[in-house]
């Protein structure tokens, strides 16, 4: 893992070079580019809005507000499909770049790394959109917040909790740059790991409570399914520091950095040992 | 521009001592698993498969020692191994037995232009890429106008690289590799590429090179351009370094072995011809021949030499004037030359042909005129007893036929017979006449 560590910091230019050349890839070839970016979320938000707050009538709390069950699931929304969006393209990086692995002397390390960021800084504009909204139900229109069964008030608000908000990034960061080491190499030996990453999101997304509420699962007694599922606790500290400007809770994010770290060192080491068959295997 | 440099680095683990050679092999060698599926790769990286995998050894036994400043022709039939030893020496991957070192740093023009980003303009893409072949931002930044130059793109070095002819994307990716100043410069045949002037621009730069020292190490499977750039030759066959010299010796041992596979070739086509045929069917094609130097039969011919196609045919019924007749052909589809025995000055007619007659239809060339390349023949059998001929028989494409020129006379398409006649005279008025047959 030193090796690796030591090889991105080192080609760390070659990174942001192409972090940058991602980013801007997103927003070129189509004629709108940017635009894109913050169209998407805004109209996530609203058929969210209209399908599980007006047609479904999912609440996460009694008597809630529809813009806020939006602003809930937007959150967790934008989380996952920068998860699930780093997974599928890390898992295929290695093949789609078969080019430069197999002509050039090229640090693949870089690969799985830069689609992880480019991923995150295109989560910025999604996260942005979730704070103006909380900006605006929270303080300009003023949505109440519900009278909670729970006894816990939780109002839309911002406050100094966003400052750990890089903390969860990096973690996240960390978490899917791991799995990413770990598939795009596996990739190689079965290229059906592709397909079955594919099938694998979107189990895995029904299963993490984004567009309904935890305590659902918990009420139907499968709450262990929420305790062994990385992503519900990202999910959720990323929802108590956007929404309700609270701090995460230490314990779940520490449970989630070891986790993190865990993945990210199995991942590396096999990528690693993997790394010199990789142009035999393409 | 693909390449790959700086062997310092860490992850190129071929920095070893070379000595004051610029490249050594010793007992190199690279194998590869085969798997009779998929699944089984998995199994064997799991360490649980039951049936051990085939191994393939795509290069084996390989010394090599290239004294810096040198410039040195590898060359050899498709699957030879000369690619896989390109990328040992390049490091792109790990021999499996023995030792790579290369002293200094390593270009290699494997493929031109690997990893351009078709969305961004030409200048972007020089940037990403310098960067992929290892350069740091003080380099780029000092050959950036140097490679915008050479490539001579004009107004297209601001627009996508989508929008490019391949002769564009070639001549932005050539740009960028020529620029990386290497010890030891790998071409993989990538200068066949690109027009007249940009060759000759690119020639230029390896002649540069050249002569400030560095190595070079050109691969090719075309003897004749080896020849004219190398001193020094290693021949490839099936992974085995099966001769190495100066480029005349290794060019005679090479068409020895080129003889030798296309008679094995010669025996298997055949009679199997996959290609279409049709026609009337009263007379057949029993067997087309080809024989060459010496009136021995075969499929591989230099420039120059006798030459000539035998078709024998049986009749299975009768037939009037039927006319037989052959068209050569360059792989490439190009019609180079078609004749039969009817149009000609004095013209052979067959009259009636009843049924169970054999026969034997030859021509003959003195001087074979065609130039290094992939030929082959397809043979007419018509009937011109009626207004417009009619097909008896017609074989497309009946034998292939390889030309290698391993002298490299002439160039071009046709070898022409020239004879060359120089005439001096001094001031003193003395005259001299130089004359030249062949």
């Amino acid at each position: 893992m030193r090796a690796l560590l030591s090889s991105l910091f080192e080609h760390r230019r070659l990174v942001l070079d192409m972090v940058r050349r991602d980013l801007r890839a997103r927003y070129v070839g189509s004629a709108m580019g940017f635009f894109w970016s913050v169209v998407f979320p805004i109209l996530n938000l609203v058929v969210y809005m209209f399908v599980f707050s007006f047609v479904l009538e999912t609440r996460w709390e009694d008597g809630q507000d529809p813009r806020m069950v939006a602003l809930i699931m937007l959150t967790g929304i934008v989380v996952w499909q920068t998860f699930a969006e780093t997974m599928s393209r890390s898992t295929n990086t290695l093949v789609e770049n078969q080019n430069l692995i197999q002509k050039v002397v090229f640090p693949s390390e870089v690969l799985p790394v830069f689609l992880t960021l480019s991923a995150l800084a295109n989560m910025l504009i999604g996260a942005g959109i979730a704070l103006l909204g909380v900006v605006y139900f929270g303080y300009v229109a003023d949505v109440d917040a519900a009278p909670a069964a729970s006894g816990v008030v939780r109002s839309l608000a911002i406050g100094p909790a966003i400052l750990s908000l890089p903390v969860l990034m990096l973690l996240q960061a960390i978490f899917s740059a791991g799995l990413g080491f770990l598939f795009s190499a596996l990739n190689l030996y079965m290229r059906d790991v592709y397909h079955l990453m594919g099938v694998a999101l979107s189990v895995w997304m029904f299963l993490t409570p984004i567009f309904y509420p935890a305590n659902m699962v918990q009420k139907a007694g499968l709450e262990w399914v929420l305790k062994i599922n990385p992503m519900y606790w990202l999910i959720e500290s990323y929802r108590r520091v956007l929404l309700y400007g609270l701090w995460p809770q230490v314990r779940i994010v520490g449970v989630f950095a070891l986790v993190a770290l865990l993945v990210f060192a199995i991942g590396s080491q096999f990528f690693q040992s993997q790394k010199p068959r990789f142009p035999d295997l393409l | 521009m693909n390449a790959s440099h700086d062997s310092q680095a860490p992850r190129a683990q071929q920095a070893k001592d070379t000595g004051t050679s610029a490249i050594l092999c010793r007992g190199l060698g690279k194998s590869y698993r085969i798997y009779d599926k998929p699944m089984h790769r998995l199994w064997d990286l799991m360490g649980v498969l039951r049936k051990p995998a085939r191994e393939f050894w795509a290069l084996r036994n390989v010394y090599l020692d290239i004294p810096p400043g040198s410039t040195v022709g590898i060359i050899g039939e498709n699957g030879a191994g000369k690619s896989t030893l390109l990328k040992l020496l390049t490091g792109i991957t790990q021999p499996t037995e023995g030792e790579v070192a290369v002293r200094g740093r390593v270009a290699s023009l494997l493929e031109l232009g690997a990893g351009f980003h078709p969305e961004f303009s030409g200048r972007d893409n020089i940037r990403l890429n310098c960067r992929v072949l290892g350069m740091n931002e003080d380099e780029v930044e000092q050959r950036f106008a140097g490679i915008v130059a050479f490539s001579e793109l004009g107004d297209f070095i601001d627009r996508p690289v989508k929008t490019y002819s391949s002769g564009m994307y070639v001549r932005l990716g050539f740009a960028v590799a020529a620029s990386l100043e290497p010890d030891v410069l790998l071409i993989d045949e990538a200068l066949s590429v690109g027009d007249e002037h940009f060759r000759g621009k690119c020639i230029n730069r390896l002649n540069q090179l050249r002569e400030s020292g560095k190595t070079i190490v050109f691969v090719s499977h075309d003897i004749g351009a080896v020849k004219s750039m190398c001193q020094w030759v290693v021949l490839l066959d099936k992974g085995e370094v099966v001769g190495q010299g100066s480029a005349e010796s290794v060019a005679d041992e090479y068409l020895k072995r080129a003889h030798a596979r296309g008679n094995v070739q010669m025996s298997a086509l055949r009679g199997t011809s996959t290609y279409p045929h049709w026609g009337s069917g009263e007379i057949e094609l029993t067997e087309v021949e080809m024989f060459g130097h010496g009136g021995k039969a075969t499929l591989v011919f230099q420039p120059g030499e006798p030459f000539r196609i035998r078709l024998h045919y049986k009749a299975s019924k009768d037939c009037v004037s039927p006319v037989f007749g052959v068209g050569l052909y360059r792989a490439d589809g190009t019609y180079v030359n078609g004749v039969n025995h009817l149009w000609r000055e004095k013209p052979i007619q067959f009259g009636s042909v009843r049924a169970g007659e054999t026969g034997v239809v030859e021509l003959e060339a003195p001087r074979l005129a065609l130039l290094q390349g992939q030929y082959y023949l397809t043979t007419f059998l018509y009937d011109h007893s009626k207004a417009a001929p009619t097909a008896i028989d017609h074989r497309e494409h009946v034998l292939t036929f390889q030309v290698v020129d391993a002298r490299r006379l002439q160039h071009g398409l046709l070898y022409l017979p020239y004879r060359w006649r120089v005439e001096r005279k001094s001031a003193e008025g003395t005259a001299e006449i130089l004359e030249s047959e062949s």
